[in-house]
């Protein structure tokens, strides 16, 4: 299977004209694009009756100096054979985004209640963003970039008094 | 399991399935269930998490490669295949020819144990200890094999790294392939002679129609067992599968009978691959000569990159973010059980017997490791 066969040009094209977004292919079978957060909803209903039926995975990006999160949706097509990417972000102060439940439903849902466990985004309209891994955990988004996981285990999960632990309180 | 009453009529129980359990692997699902009956079940992962995605963040490309084989213990070399994969599109470098067919070579004889391992934990599943004994005796073969080739039995310490294998096939390895190969072939005549206890036990038991499989998220093995022929290997291919003639297992029936007989068909095919690699096995480097600097700190440049392979249990992928450092800005692994074990077991099980929990459970290729990560 060459270029030839690759069908991400031709998805592009039709996604140049109903959304006057441009989708750059990056290598064969490989379409990125960037998506408004305010019309990722509307979007991905397009690309999923386009043939994206496969929900691959959604990433969460912490950019703290830039102050937002880059989600990454990634979609792959049974029928085309193009995995596209869909790249959107929000605000790092009050990170909403909608849920792509409506769209993809189960198969989106467990990777954004895990997300929201990880990162703290709200993906609005999922209806179960309960605890994933962690149970009860009251510290900060674990996998954001400004948590310090040194001191929050020092301070939480290390006795002071205990003679093997007190190495790491020096 | 623990059970716990809570209707009033004393038929309705809460039931833990594991985490303590051993036909469950760390993991645990707490059924509701009335009579024999499951009523519905809740997915509590969790008890294998080590937070990977956070601790590549911490660590060189080097040490990733290690990191990698954790992912999950029944597979570690495609889990070591993709983190190589996604870390040399970043770095935009490509492996030698040779280290490409040892590495093909290496998938294939992870997907077969895995498989193998897939079938042995559902027969002690169902009861069935004589198909376990006999799984984990062949697998033990490849495990020798692993041995040789890797210097590691299970966990191969980042033999497939960025830039292509850590070293060359030692002496007589492909003698030694190919009388592994005969081995699983062995292992799979004698499962055709014909023991009843899987049709018996799981025919019509936990059946995914495929609209059901495409809306949960179902990928892998599970999908195809379901009616739906697609395989990674085949519509993306990476490494050298576009160049090996195979087939792709399909089955209709979408229950746990059907996805135990996909188990064995793959694994059929994989041997095939692996016997046409090795015809082809060409003589040169196995590591990319800018590899050295590999070892040492190496500037990951700016990007993304999002890989996808058919691992054993279905679709892996790694989306990995370098920012110009020498660690990976981020790293997201997208394992096929987190889909497998929580919505499509939640699915299957409503409206289950009891007595099927375990055989509905196994059937699904399941790997708490790469769920949690």
């Amino acid at each position: 299977m060459g270029t030839s066969a690759d069908r991400s040009a031709s998805i592009a094209d039709d996604i140049r004209s109903a959304f006057g977004i441009e989708a750059e292919v990056r290598r064969p079978r490989r379409l990125w694009m960037d998506v408004p957060p305010e019309r990722l909803l509307e979007i991905s209903g397009w690309v999923k009756r386009r043939g994206f039926e496969h929900f691959s995975a959604v990433s969460v990006v912490d950019r703290p100096e830039e102050g937002r999160f880059d989600i990454t949706y990634h979609v792959w097509s049974y029928n085309d054979r193009v995995l596209l990417t869909m790249k959107t972000s929000v605000g790092r102060d009050d990170p909403r985004i909608d849920s792509l439940v409506p769209v993809w439903n189960e198969s989106v849902q467990v990777h954004e209640r895990e997300l929201h466990e990880a990162f703290g985004v709200e993906f609005v309209g999922n209806p179960d963003l309960s605890p994933f891994f962690l149970e009860e955990w009251d510290g900060p988004p674990p996998f954001r970039k400004d948590f310090d996981w040194r001191s929050y285990v020092r301070a939480n999960l290390f006795d002071e008094e205990n003679e093997r632990e007190k190495p790491y309180f020096d | 399991m623990i059970e716990r009453k809570i209707g009033s009529n004393g038929t309705e129980y809460e039931l833990f399935f594991g985490p303590a359990h051993p036909g469950s692997g760390n993991f645990s699902v707490r059924l509701k269930v009335e009579g024999e009956r499951v009523v519905s079940g809740r997915a509590d992962p969790g008890y294998l998490h080590r937070g990977f995605e956070k601790l590549m963040e911490y660590r060189l490309p080097v040490q990733n490669a290690v990191l990698s084989d954790r992912i999950c213990v029944f597979e570690a070399l495609n889990w070591n295949l993709l983190h190589a994969e996604a870390m040399e599109e970043l770095l935009g470098i490509e492996p030698p020819i040779r280290a490409r067919y040892i590495r093909t070579i290496m998938a294939e004889l992870s997907r077969i144990q895995s498989h193998i391992i897939w079938y042995g934990v559902f027969a002690i599943g169902l009861g069935f200890e004589t198909g376990f004994k006999i799984a984990f005796s062949y697998r033990d073969y490849v495990l020798d094999l692993f041995e040789a080739v890797t210097g590691g039995r299970v966990y191969p310490a980042g033999y497939i790294c960025p830039g292509g294998v850590r070293r060359d096939l030692p002496d007589g390895a492909e003698k030694l392939i190919r009388q592994t190969l005969d081995k699983i072939e062995e292992m799979l005549a004698w499962e055709k002679s014909g023991s009843p206890f899987f049709p018996e036990r799981t025919r019509g038991v936990g059946i995914l129609s495929l609209e059901e499989a495409i809306r949960l998220g179902a990928t892998g093995p599970v999908l195809r067992a379901s009616g739906m022929k697609t395989d990674v290997r085949k519509e993306d291919p990476y490494e050298l599968y576009d160049q090996f003639d195979f087939d792709i297992p399909v089955l209709e029936e979408g229950d746990a009978y059907a996805r135990y007989r996909i188990g064995l068909m793959e694994i059929a095919e994989s041997v095939k691959i692996v016997r046409q690699a090795l015809e082809k096995l060409p003589q040169g480097e196995v590591l990319h000569p800018s590899v050295a600097k590999l070892a040492a700190k190496v500037t990951i440049p700016e990007g993304e990159v999002y890989v996808r392979n058919e691992i054993a249990r279905g679709e892996g992928a790694m989306h990995i973010v370098g920012n110009g450092g020498t660690n990976p800005y981020r790293v997201k692994i997208r394992g096929p059980s987190l889909l497998h074990m929580v919505p499509v077991l939640e699915h299957l099980l409503v409206g289950a017997s009891v007595a099927d929990v375990p055989a509905i459970y196994w059937s699904l290729n399941v790997c708490p490791a790469d769920l949690d990560r």
